[in-house]
């Protein structure tokens, strides 16, 4: 493993996502990895929760910041917030669930208790036993759980550990006006639980995948236009690439604009009521969208897939949880319009699950790729020279001008890596700040 | 007095089911399905006792007949990557326990735990969980009119789910 300063000086020297040039060796590096802990997963808001998750007081879920287990819950007094999920005691986990709900959280080891709102609350043994055990008195300020900063956008739960830094709203930037449309156009709700499993990738593979590739469809996933689930290769070109500040990036794919919106008619007000006049037409012309929240969170609208004769997508999130430099926990939400109708409803779950998710038929050809990317990243830590990969599609398009209304460098057609080049300029910012 | 010839004809249907997945004759399996059948895999959660375990509202399969044939018809075509080479399965079904039939229809229970590798770096997966089926007396035979699969870990120690259940 190299030291810190060699590191720094080869990230410096080799990662120039400007000239359209990445080396593999930042997906799997142990030493890149470990510093990516603290200064990216440290440091950056982090996508924890969403708000439908957390509807009573007392409600909690367990989630993960970088690879720290925290507590995201609901006080009692209703305001949420991100613990970590660790005693002040002894550093025992105090909830050890996916989710739940409670007034107080016991540790099981020492009985030590805190309530929703992360105040120490005493021992469990009982006040007679804390008094002989503690004569002195134990500070109660002292053993107040850890909190991060915990902030939300549009439903959307976010924590960092970086207290001082940035609000949400500004790392977001011009990616909000976007998130609106997919994640604030109605009340979302998630169904049901995420589904969670492990895949033995890097977790770059996928962010940059959401943010930057719509080229890999027509490839990976050329299943669908050889069952004629699609017309040729339009669903991954017909569009727009969007280049926002922050490391945040996106593609829309449109439909023609003289055919009426794909989404339910029955949410067409409530849409109306949510969105700028702008963010309507565009909603309303979407065929499909994805995107990544830097660092490890991406959303997707799947595309629009006739399911017995109705036209029906999802929105998905997807968190990339590190477990190590070349492995991942991915959390898969599958969320609906709360007031939608139920045909929506139903369809779109079941073609969510079809297509998306660990059986998905689209994650099945994308994991394989993840994984076996991985792998070579892995053995490209054992050459002598860098192995380089490829980021230069769109390098010299333009971005559009007065065409477009929405904020941040849009580029006419999807295919186009100018996102994944900021992803990466920002993750260099990131990795060579001082400290 | 066990009827024996019922259960047997059960498990040999089951069984015999395994061994068209493990030898990849996707067309044979899913003649196996009824029209109307459905193929759910609710989610298995963490949950502190006595809150039930398992989560309806979403699966990891959520499929119609239609589905999936859909399924099967990608496995058919040349881009189906993520099992072109295909994983190398065998599937254990074991611990039947076989309800009465009724208006037609048997209700069984059984184990699965299914073997799977994938490369050639000497590392598998298991999935282990629980079927509940309900079979179709069809002629002879049976068809599977309901299977629901409940696996046995929260977070799912495979890349995905590219092989049936």
């Amino acid at each position: 493993m190299l030291n810190d300063d060699g590191l720094a000086e080869r990230i410096r020297q080799t990662v120039i996502p400007e000239d359209g040039r990445i080396p593999m060796f930042i997906y799997t590096d142990p030493g890149v990895y470990e510093t990516e802990l603290s200064r990216v997963f440290g440091k950056s808001w982090l996508f924890v929760a969403h708000v439908s998750e957390l509807a009573d007081p007392g409600s909690f879920v367990v989630r993960t910041m970088g690879e720290q287990s925290v507590i995201v819950g609901r006080g009692e007094d209703g305001i949420i917030r991100t613990f970590l999920n660790s005693c002040r005691h002894r550093g025992m986990k105090i909830a050890c669930e996916d989710f739940g709900q409670t007034k107080l959280w016991r540790c099981p080891y020492h009985g030590f208790a805190y309530a929703s709102t992360g105040e120490f609350m005493g021992t469990l043994v009982g006040a007679p036993y804390e008094r002989v055990a503690y004569p002195g008195g134990l500070d109660r300020d002292a053993l107040h759980l850890i909190e991060a900063r915990c902030e939300s956008y549009q439903g959307m739960i976010f924590a960092t550990w970086d207290l001082d830094g940035q609000s949400l709203e500004d790392a977001l930037g011009d990616l909000r006006w976007y998130l609106d449309i997919i994640m604030g156009r109605a009340e979302m709700e998630v169904v049901g639980v995420p589904q969670k499993w492990v895949i033995p990738c890097a977790w770059k593979f996928p962010a940059e995948n959401f943010t930057t590739d719509a080229y890999h469809t027509a490839t990976a996933h050329a299943f669908l236009s050889k069952l004629n689930l699609v017309k040729g290769v339009d669903f991954g070109r017909d569009g727009y690439h969007v280049d926002t500040n922050n490391g945040h990036g996106l593609g829309v794919g449109v439909h023609p604009a003289d055919e009426d919106s794909w989404f339910p008619a029955e949410c067409q007000e409530e849409y109306a009521a949510n969105l700028d006049p702008d963010q309507l037409a565009l909603l309303g012309r979407i065929k499909n969208f994805h995107g990544n929240v830097f660092p490890n969170l991406s959303f997707l609208i799947p595309n629009f897939i006739e399911v017995a004769g109705q036209r029906v997508t999802g929105m998905m999130l997807r968190l990339w949880q590190p477990i190590g430099p070349d492995k991942i926990e991915v959390y898969s939400w599958h969320l609906v319009e709360k007031n939608s109708p139920d045909w929506w409803k139903r369809k779109g779950r079941a073609m969510y699950v079809q297509t998306f998710g660990a059986s998905g038929m689209f994650d099945q050809d994308d994991t394989e790729n993840w994984e076996m990317q991985t792998l070579n990243s892995n053995s490209a830590l054992r050459r002598a020279d860098e192995v380089w990969m490829h980021f230069e599609m769109g390098i010299h398009h333009e971005p559009l001008r007065d065409e477009f209304p929405g904020p941040g460098a849009v580029f006419d057609g999807k295919y186009n890596e100018s996102a994944g080049r900021t992803f990466y300029r920002h993750w260099r910012e990131l990795m060579l700040e001082p400290g | 007095m066990i009827d024996y010839a019922a259960r047997f004809a059960v498990q040999d249907f089951l069984v015999a089911e395994a061994e068209l997945l493990d030898q990849q004759r996707f067309d044979e399996w899913i003649e196996l399905f009824t029209d109307d059948v459905s193929y759910y895999v609710p989610i298995r959660v963490s949950r502190k006792m006595p809150a039930p375990d398992v989560v309806d509202e979403i699966g990891y399969f959520d499929d119609t007949r239609q589905s999936l044939g859909l399924r099967v018809a990608r496995l058919g075509t040349d881009v189906a990557w993520a099992e072109d080479p295909p994983s190398f399965t065998r599937r254990f079904v074991t611990n039947f326990r076989i309800g009465p039939a009724e208006d037609g229809e048997v209700k069984v229970r059984d184990y699965l735990l299914l073997y799977r590798s994938r490369g050639d770096r000497g590392t598998y997966d298991l999935i282990s969980g629980e079927r509940q089926h309900v079979l179709r007396v069809d002629g002879d035979g049976f068809r599977i009119a309901s299977r629901r699969v409940i696996l046995d870990q929260a977070s799912l120690g495979t890349k995905n789910l590219g092989v049936f259940l």
